[in-house]
Order: C-alpha cells, then structure tokens, then sequence
C-alpha cells in the first residue's frame, strides 16, 4: 500500500503560500502588462515648441493636410518642414522688420521655429504616436478608403498637447480590420475632425466598403515583414 | 525496381563527390535538419564567454521592454522637393570597374542609398546587375573606409586637413611644372571616363615630362591582339543575339566579360525552345567557368592547349570540310569536329571568343577565324576606343630606380597588391621622396606612401564613363562624401589648378562633346536617364586593308599540344574578389562560388584525377612552386576541370583590406592567400613550369555544395514517391516530347488533401524560374541579400551549415566527375500552398496568406526549428546566433545603414526565410489601390527578379491568366519540384533544355541506350559512363567535411 512520505506535509504547507503567490504574480503581471503606462495611453510629451492643435486645427479649422502633406501618398503623414511654420510666422528680418502678413512674429514660444529657420537646423519634435519597427502601417492606404484620423489619433483638434488615447496595439489594429465599417467615411469628411454620421456610422461605412471595394486584411503579412 | 529503372531518359544529377560517393561525410550533412554543429554552440566560443554575451543580450532586453524607446522626429528645414519622407526615390548613376562603365540605377529612401539595380534604360544593363554591382551598396558602407587626411611623419600618422593638403600638393606641383612635370609620375586605373581622359590630356601638357601609368586587372584581351592583327585601337564587341553557334576558348564571357550582362541576356534570349532557333554553346578550358557550365558541349582542355586545339579548328575551316571521327575519336576531337561543322554551316552567324589569360597568339588566332567565317560585322564587331597615353608599370619602376621619381601619385589603384609588379613596387616605393595616395581605404599602398587622402566613394561623387557598347553613362552622387573625400576627376581638376566643381567638370565635358548640353534641358536630361542618348554610338573601326592578311593561308607555324602530364596553373580574377579590391565586402565573400561553392577563400581547384595523380585530397593542402616562389593552398576537388589543370583564384590574402578581407595591423588574418606571388614578370596567367608538393597539412574549406542537399540520395527508398528536382532534356527530345518535363516523375494516384483546400480570389503571387536561361551567377543571392537584410554569418559559420542566404544555388553535376554535365537551380521558398512548415509550428508562427504567401511571423516564432524539420525544400534559415548584433556595435554605425529600412531585422532564435518580397508587393498594392487602378503585370518585382541578367525569374499574379507568370506556369516544360508531395508549390520551374550537336546526341542516346541499369550503377557506385573502371574513380572524391 501507498503511503505519501512525509515530507509531502513540508510541501503541502508550502503550496498555500506558493499558489497565492504565484496568483497574485499573474494578476500583477497581467495588470501590468494592460496598464495604461505600458500602452502609452496619455503619453503627451513636451514639444519644443508649445504647437497647439486645438488652435490651429480646432479653432482656426485648418485642415490637417496644410502641414501633413503626405498623407494621402505615402506611409508617413510627415511632421511639416519648419518652411510651413514660416508660410505664417515669418520671424523678423535682419532690421526687425516685420512682413504685414506675419503673425507672432516676435513671440518667444516660437524661438525654436526661428532658430530652426535662421540656423537650418531642424526642430526635433517628440514621436507621440509609435508604432514598434517590425509594423508596417501605411497612411495613405487608410485615409484614402475613409478611415479618419480621428480612428487612431481621437479629437487632435481639441488637443492643447498632443497626447496618445488609444492603444495603438495589435488589437485595435485587428479590431477594426475585422469589422472596418463603423470607421468609414466619405473621402471629403476624413479629416473632418467632428463629423457626426447623418445615419448609423456602420451602414454608411458599409456602402463606403462595398462602392470602394475595401478589403481589410487580416494576414499576418499585412502589417509585419 | 528503382526510380532510375522507370525513366530511362532520366539522369542522375549529384551535389559533390561525396553526394556521388555517398561517403559518410555527406550522409552526415543529409540525415540532419541542421548540420553536425549547426545545434550546438560555436567551437570557437567558451562557455564563460558565451554566458556574458547571453547575459549582455538579456539585460539590455529587458531594458528595452520595459519602456517604449523615445523617438525625435526631425523634419527639414525645407523639404526638398519630390521628397516624401520615408519614400523610395530612384537615380541614375554609374561606377566603372576595369575601365568600363557600369549603369545603375540606385533606390534611396530618406536620402540614404540603400539598394541598387540595374539601368532599364541603358542598352549594357537593360535592368539587370552583377553580383559584384549589387555589393557595391555595402563597399559605400564600410566601417574600414578611411575617414580623413593622414600624413605619415616618421612613423606616425598625423591627421591632416584638405587645406593642409591643397597647399602642400600645390607646391609640390609648382616645382615639377617648372621643370615640365621631371620628376612627376602617377599611377591610376584604365578608366573610360571622357572627363578623365580630358583632364589626363591636359596634364600631359601641364606636365609634359611627367610618367602616367596604367595598372590594369583585367581586360577581355582582345585589345592586344585588334591591335596586331588589324593595327586598329579598339575592342572587340559581342552580338550573341545574332549568333547560332558560340564557341568560347577558355573564355568566360558569361562571368568575367566586361560586358557579360549585355551576353548573358541576348544569349538567353535565344535559349527558348520555342523559338525560330536555339544557339549552341561550345567551351574548350581549362577552369570550370561559369560559361562552361552552361555549355552545350564542354572540353576540358588544358589552358596551355588552346592554342594547339585552335590551329586544328582553323585548319579545318580552312579545308572548308568537317567530318565526323565517329565514337573512336579522342577526348575532344569529336566535339572539335562537330564544332568545325557547325561553325562552316553558320557563316556569319557564329562567335569565337578568346579567354583574357590566353596569349596574344589565341586572341590573333580566334580574330582570324572570325574573320575567315566572316562575322565580323555580324556578330561581333570592333569598337574603336581611345588611345591609351599611359606606360607600363615596368618603365615606371625603372624611373624610380633610377631615382627620377621625386613625387609619386597613385590615384585610386592599389599597384602594392596582386600584380606580378607588387614586390618590385614594394621596394621602390621606399625610395620615393613624397608619395601620396589616394582611395577609399588605407590599403596595402596607403600604408607605404607618405600621404594618404579618402576618396569618394562611386556613390557620393560625379563622375562619367563609357560602357563596353561605347554609350557615354553619366554618374550623379546620391548623398554627400561620408568622409569629405574627393572623387579622382576633382583630385586630377585640383592637381591642374582647375577650380571646377565636380558637376561643371562632367558637364564641361559633355558639352565639348556635343553643344547640345549646354542646353539644361538636355543637361538635365543625361543626369535623370544615367547617359547622353544619341551620344557615344561607336565607330566601327576599319579593317580593310586588313583583309588579305586573314583570309590567305591558315596560320604557319603549328604548335603541338603541351605533354598530357605535365601539370599547369591557371590564375585567374576571383568570383568574389574580383582582383581583390572587393575582399573587404563581406556579401561577396559569403556568397558561395558559383561552380565550387566556396565561400571566404581560395583553394587550389583541380579535377579528382589531378589531385589523385598528385597525391592530394580535399582540402589537403598542396604547395605549389613556380618561378622561384611558393603558395600554399588546400586542394579542392571539383570535377570538370582539366586534367592536370591546377585553378588559381587572385584576389585573396588582402593584408590591408580591413575587419572582413583582412587586416594583419590589427590581427585579422587574410582572407584566403594571394596567389599573384606566382606571376611570372610577363603577367602571363597560365604558368606550366610549376611543382606541385602535397604538405600533409588538412585546412576546411567553408564549401556549401552539400549544405541543405535534398535527399536525392536516398532515392532508391523513396523514389517510388518523388521525381527528379532538376529536370533536363535535348531539344529533339523536347521536339519529341514538348512535355518531357512532366513524366521526370513517378507516376502516382491523384494527389488529394486531407483537408478542403484553401481558394484564392484575389491574387496569387507565383514564381517561375526558367532553368534554361538561368545560368548560375550569383546576381540574384546577393540582391536577395541586399533587400531582405540578410546577415553576414562568417567563414566558421559557414563552415557550420548556417548561411543565411534566402536563395541557394543549387549546382547539380550529372554524368563522368572528370567531364561533366552541369546545371544551376536557384531555390527559395516555394510558398506552398499546402506548406509541410505551417503544419508543424507550434505557435502559427508561419501561417498562410489569402495571397497564397507563406508569412513568417518572426515575433511569433519561438524557434522551435520544426518547420526547417519539415520543409522538403530545405530552405528555412535559423538564426543560430545574432548575427545582426556586430550592426550595433559603435564601430559599426555606418553599416547600420545599409538596412533596408521596409524589411524587419531579425533577431536571434528566429526562423526566416523568402519572402517572395512580401515588402515590395506591399508597396505595389497599396500604390495601386491610392490610384484606384488594378496592378498590372509585371509591377511588382522581386529583387532577384530585377537584379537577373538572363530573365529566367519571372514573379506575377497566377490568378491572371495573361501573366507572364501564368503563361509560363502552364508552359509544357513547367513542373514543381516535388510536387509529388502535394505542396502545391507557387514556385515553378521550367525544365532546361539542351542544344547538343546531332553527332553527339546520338552518343547520348547510346549511352541511354545502355539504359537504366547502367546509370543506376553510376548513381549507386560511381561508375563513369566513359568506359573506366569503376574502381579507378571511387577513392578520388574527398574528405569533404
């Protein structure tokens, strides 16, 4: 007949602290590993120069193409050469002249813009948004089908301090590429930031998909090469 | 009953003489998914040793997955225009090897040079690449180039500025001048440049004194010999387009031609069975050349033999009558005979091409001929070129001896290394007073001369350049001088006092030779196509009163053949190297030879039969002495190559190359040994006054001819299931049976899958590679390698079976190891659509596309090698180590930009494998449906497709019925390798299909007569179909590993 040895007692005793233990490491590590610091959410770093989207975009209703040329063509939306500043806040001239069109022409909060353009040196703004390297995401081949920038960057124009909302990890990639509709639009009203859908955001997306012709893939090619 | 029983016109192809032995070496490297030590840790690497790189790998993981890296975006100032970040851009340009300018067209992103292709537009290139043009990517790259200005002051060197330089050059110059240029010399490579030809011209006027002297490395060899037979400067230009019958006497036109990627594809061309007609290639050498593997008739002949073997042919042109000798005749005779007829029934429509290391007698003999057969006109022509100014290297070193040299130039030339000159120049540099040299690297000359200066690399500088065709190629930089260095036209502009910018230079040029660009338009224009069109088209060079000369008697003088015994070496230019100034460039040198498969070195390369008479086996090493000097190399046993025939490759044993080549300064052994030492002082090649002594030493050679071999054989147990992987046939066989291709197999049950299969919509990507048009040369292993970031893993690695390489060239010998049948097949991955990997991963690591593209997830893969297991194809690459890890050492911060950014980096215990360059579908796709269009064919490109000079990869989408790609997947000769299996392999190929002569056919099919037991036996036991004994061929196959 079997008899446990009696060292298992050594053992038994030990696993009550063990178990809970190693529970609470998965909870913690699960906690963690969802943790609004682990997926940048609210990440809003401090810019070199106090660009205001809310005022530029929200207020004064720019469209985000002014600067982010690139969107519709490449994979980059682009930050804007420091030459798109200047189309507006042209600094003095050499005289302290200062052109009738110019606006904040002397304003220190954009020193780092003058000096950029004085200097030709760039400015060096903080990625908020970062995908890791081994994704692939493309702009052009989203704003081009409707997706809004509003899908993956939130309300950009109400934004004082550009800051990061959502995950931006695999799953909200994969959520939407697997039910596309509720996130497009008209091509016209892509990057208009408060576009509310005449009708359900779904069916119109719906229509969108079929007239475009959209497939969201969900290979793993897609995204990672 | 065997497989071989069941298909008598079948023929066993093998890997290596192990594979034909079936030694235990290569039963090793079969029955394992990996080989022996491919598991394990490096030897090299002690377990303390190998604990601190992994602890050091750990910790900076786990700092880099704790927290997101912070990343600065830096945008322009003002953003250039047509710039797009993170856009491909594509431009123009060219760099020059041997004198010979070579068109490119190269694809930046970000204004970083990442990856280069060939010009479309340009008649030389017509898209297509070298292995050599592909690698120049990394050259651009090299940690080892040198960085600034040094003078060296008793020893020490002293940073110096370009300042400090102009000043001291200028006075230097100022006191030759006043002497008209005594005491002046420079020494420069051949080059074809107009603007160097224009600024050389007003130097000699400057500097009328002065010595100018040309180090060259290698020519086609015809120049010499257009000179003596019909006193015309100029060069002999191929037509094989046009050419029925092409006949190379240790010739190379394939590799080693200036212009071989203009030959390979006009002689591919006219490699489709289908077509009005197919060429037949005819090669008599000494050296198993790339050319020679493709021939339909091979000879191996002793270079020393050629010439003796040509007045024969002339002799019988002459008599216009060939006949056959019938089955008797001896060794090559019949070929020779065949040839003979076949070259007096295409009259004007044949080549005969003379190898550059032949004498001038060859060269004259085979332009006689040529000209007898009157093709001249035809297939080939003679191009004027320019008169060369410059001296040999043997009145300069006279000068210096004389004491006549006070100031020495060398600009871009590396005279120190690899000529029969080196030593003599070693010397005589000592006594040179001031010396200045000007490169890319501090190289074995830098390192004598008293000043060093960078120069440009081709990439950062203007410059010009005639291809071999004559057309006038212009070269744009595609980013600034990484190290402020100069190109070789600015530095010879500064040396005039010219104070010309490097545009205007090329500029100045181009208008002088035609007005029109001083027009911007037209300016503009010659920069964005990479030529000046219209410009440059060659004269054709007057050989009239050369006529009577060639068309009398045939040649007097007969030379009898050398004595079959004696033993001769044959130096030749490296596959790799090239004359060496391509060591330090670590794709090259990985890349496996396209015949022996050798990678990191030189061997002493001779036939089973040769090494057996010297008492050698492979990779013994084998002393080799000739004109009072001696090397030291081990002996690789390679069938084909002449009897008594020893192969020499140059190029190796660089001692200041730097970390890769070789660098003893530092400790880095040489790569390889440099066997110009051998030279004799005439420069000949072919050297027959040689001893050859076995050391007993044993040294490896990194050789992957057995590396991922499919188990052929094993055939008798499983051949009842698979058919042949390499599939060939005649063309009267193909006539025959247009789908021979398709019965190289088994017959089986249908094939059916366990489960319902996968239906694809949308597209389909596939590949078909056409094995009669592909030829072998590498272009494509290192364009894969360029694009997909494949790793350099290094000799001992190598040595371990894990190159990384995404395609490997398979080179299947088939028949006698002393005169074999050859034949090349790439392979990647196939993309099967019912893959054996997907089943078997563990973490859906590899999964399937709705595209029919094998994804390999590397995040997801925990590199449990399973799929390397279970993939037929043997075409999984394991990242054993990280091989990536030297990019991000600080020394190495230039090669980090050689990446190309759109394909991810992997990592350590990861697999990976082709890709079909998912990247570039990605960017065609999503450009298409930006433009609300639908792909067309032909738009997305893999990179071994485009780097291709023969065309025979052609990538499209299956699903397309008018696809290239579709069309050649339902060709007669498409088959899929091992398709037997039912992997429904996207990758197709089609089967070759050769051209023999009808006299030599039917030797064939007498051989095929004999029928399958015969050739059973030859697989299972090596017997040779040439009626030798078997016994006397079975202990000659090497040691191997």
């Amino acid at each position: 007949m079997f008899h446990f040895p009696a060292w298992i007692n050594a053992v038994l005793r030990g696993s009550f602290f063990i178990i809970p233990a190693f529970i609470c490491y998965a909870g913690w590590l699960l906690m963690t590993a969802t943790a609004p610091e682990t997926t940048h959410i609210g990440y809003a770093p401090e810019q070199p120069v106090p660009f205001s989207h809310k005022l530029h975009a929200g207020k004064l209703k720019m469209d985000c193409r002014y600067c982010h040329t690139t969107v519709e063509t490449s994979a980059h939306a682009s930050i804007p050469p420091t030459q798109t500043c200047i189309n507006c806040h042209s600094p003095a001239d050499g005289n302290g002249a200062v052109s009738l069109t110019a606006v904040h022409s002397k304003s220190t909060q954009l020193n780092e813009i003058f000096k950029s353009w004085a200097n030709d040196t760039p400015v060096k703004w903080k990625r908020v948004h970062d995908l890791p390297d081994f994704v692939q995401f493309n702009h052009s081949a989203h704003v081009t089908r409707g997706v809004s920038c509003v899908s993956c960057h939130d309300r950009i124009d109400q934004m004082d301090v550009v800051s990061q909302n959502h995950t931006l990890s695999m799953k909200s990639c994969l959520e939407c590429h697997r039910n596309p509709e509720p996130h497009l639009r008209p091509l016209d009203k892509v990057t208009d930031m408060d576009w509310v859908p005449p009708k359900p955001a779904a069916e119109i997306g719906a229509l969108i998909k079929d007239h475009m012709n959209i497939k969201a893939n969900q290979n793993c090619s897609t995204c990672h090469y | 009953m065997s497989l071989l029983d069941q298909q008598p016109n079948s023929k066993p192809y093998w890997r290596s003489l192990d594979e034909l032995a079936d030694k235990p070496a290569f039963q090793d490297w079969m029955s394992r998914e990996f080989p022996t030590a491919a598991s394990e840790l490096p030897d090299n690497l002690s377990r303390r040793r190998w604990l601190q790189l992994m602890g050091a790998s750990l910790s900076l993981g786990g700092i880099a997955g704790c927290r997101w890296e912070a990343e600065e975006i830096a945008p322009f100032t003002v953003r250039p225009q047509n710039r797009t970040p993170g856009e491909k851009q594509y431009f123009s340009t060219m760099w020059e090897l041997n004198g010979v300018a070579r068109p490119l067209t190269v694809t930046s992103i970000d204004g970083r040079p990442i990856k280069i292709e060939g010009n479309k537009q340009h008649s030389a290139s017509r898209g297509a690449t070298s292995a050599f043009d592909q690698a120049l990517i990394l050259s651009m790259y090299d940690p080892d180039r040198s960085t600034g200005l040094v003078e060296r002051v008793r020893k020490e060197l002293v940073p110096r500025t370009w300042d400090e330089f102009d000043r001291v050059l200028k006075r230097r110059l100022a006191t030759h001048a006043n002497r008209n240029g005594s005491g002046l010399a420079l020494i420069k490579e051949p080059s074809s440049s107009p603007t160097q030809l224009r600024l050389l011209e007003a130097f000699a006027r400057k500097f009328p004194n002065a010595i100018v002297c040309e180090v060259n490395a290698g020519d086609d060899g015809s120049q010499a010999a257009l000179k003596n037979v019909f006193e015309v400067d100029g060069r002999i230009a191929l037509d094989v387009s046009k050419a029925k019958v092409i006949a190379c006497f240790d010739a190379d036109p394939f590799g080693k031609h200036p212009d071989s990627l203009r030959i390979v594809r006009d002689w591919s061309d006219r490699r489709e069975p289908d077509g009005d007609w197919m060429n037949r290639l005819y090669c008599f050498e000494s050296n198993l050349s790339l050319t020679g593997s493709n021939a339909d008739h091979r000879v191996p002949t002793k270079s020393s033999d050629v010439l003796s073997m040509l007045q024969q042919l002339e002799r019988a042109i002459a008599a216009d009558e060939a006949s056959d000798p019938g089955d008797d005749a001896p060794g090559g005779q019949r070929v020779l005979a065949a040839l003979a007829e076949d070259l007096l029934k295409h009259r004007g429509e044949s080549i005969l091409i003379a190898g550059s290391q032949q004498p001038a007698a060859v060269h004259e003999l085979v332009l006689r001929i040529n000209h007898r057969l009157e093709n001249f006109g035809s297939t080939l022509n003679a191009v004027a070129s320019e008169k060369s100014q410059s001296v040999g290297v043997a009145k300069l070193l006279g000068a210096i001896a004389a004491k006549k040299v006070e100031t020495l130039v060398v600009l871009d030339a590396n005279p120190a290394f690899g000529t029969q000159y080196s030593p003599a120049f070693v010397s005589a540099m000592k006594t040179v007073p001031f010396s200045l040299h000007v490169g890319t690297h501090r190289d074995e000359t830098a390192r004598l001369c008293r000043w060093h200066v960078p120069m440009a690399h081709v990439l950062e500088s203007w410059m010009d350049g005639r291809s071999f065709d004559g057309t006038v190629t212009v070269g744009q930089p595609l980013i600034d001088p990484l190290f402020a260095g100069r190109s070789v036209s600015e530095l010879l502009a500064g040396m005039l006092g010219l104070k010309a910018e490097p545009r205007e230079l090329i500029r100045e040029t181009l208008t002088s030779l035609d007005g029109r660009f001083r027009n911007d338009k037209q300016w503009r224009r010659a920069i964005h196509d990479g030529f000046a069109s219209g410009l440059g088209v060659p004269e054709e060079a007057n050989l009239g009163d050369a006529q009577a000369a060639t068309t009398g008697a045939p040649f007097a003088g007969s030379v009898q053949p050398r004595p079959p015994a004696e033993v001769e070496v044959v130096l030749s230019l490296s596959g790799a190297t090239h004359d060496g100034r391509l060591a330090n460039n670590g794709w090259l040198q990985e890349t496996p030879d396209a015949i022996s498969k050798l990678t990191w070195g030189n061997a002493a390369v001779m036939s089973p039969a040769t090494a057996k008479s010297l008492g050698v086996s492979h990779g013994q090493v084998v002393r080799i002495e000739a004109n009072g000097r001696s090397v030291d190399l081990p002996a690789f046993e390679l069938p084909g190559v002449a009897k008594n025939s020893v192969q020499l490759a140059l190029g190796y044993g660089r001692t200041a190359a730097g970390h890769v080549g070789g660098l003893v300064d530092e400790g880095i052994d040489p790569v390889g040994v440099d066997v110009s030492v051998l030279l004799p002082e005439d420069g000949s090649r072919v050297l027959t006054n040689v001893t050859l002594t076995p050391t007993g030493e044993k040294r490896d050679l990194a050789t992957t001819q057995d590396h991922f071999a499919i188990d052929a054989a094993g055939l008798e147990a499983i051949g009842a299931r698979i058919g042949e992987l390499i599939r060939t046939g005649t063309l009267s066989e193909y006539e025959e049976h247009p789908d021979f291709a398709q019965h190289r197999g088994p017959h089986h049950p249908p094939l059916e899958s366990l489960w319902e299969e996968k239906s694809y919509d949308g597209h389909a990507w596939g590949m078909a590679v056409d094995l009669n048009r592909c030829i072998g040369c590498n272009a494509c292993m290192v364009a894969c390698q360029s694009e997909n970031n494949v790793p350099i893993v290094g000799k001992d690695q190598v040595l371990g079976g894990r190159e990384m390489h995404w395609i490997r060239m398979d080179r299947y010998f088939s028949g006698d190891p002393e005169e074999p049948e050859v034949a090349h097949q790439p392979v990647a991955c196939h993309h099967c659509e019912n893959a054996p990997c997907e089943q078997v991963c563990p973490v859906a690591a590899t999964v399937h596309s709705d595209e029919g593209l094998n994804d390999m997830v590397y995040n997801r893969c925990i590199g449990t090698r399973y799929c390397a297991n279970n993939c037929p194809y043997k075409v999984r690459r394991f990242n054993f180590l990280d091989y990536n890890a030297p990019l991000e050492e600080p020394q190495n911060e230039l090669v980090q930009l050689v990446i190309n950014p759109e394909v991810t980096v992997r990592s350590r215990g990861v697999m990976e494998k082709c890709t079909y360059c998912v990247q570039r579908i990605q960017d065609v796709k999503i450009d298409a449906k930006n433009e609300r269009r639908s792909i067309t064919d032909g738009e997305v490109q893999t990179a071994c497709q485009t780097a291709c000079p023969a065309q025979a990869i052609v990538f499209g989408d299956l699903n397309d019925s008018e696809s290239q790609v579709a069309k050649r997947h339902a060709d007669n000769r498409a088959y899929g390798m091992l398709s037997e299996l039912n992997t429904k392999p996207r990758t197709k190929y089609l089967a070759k299909v050769r051209n023999p002569h009808p006299w030599l056919e039917v030797e064939r099919h007498d051989d095929h007569g004999h029928g399958g037991v015969n050739e059973e036996q030859t697989h299972a036991a090596v017997s040779p179909q040439k009626s030798q004994p078997a016994a006397d061929l079975l202990p000659i196959s090497g040691g191997g590993h």
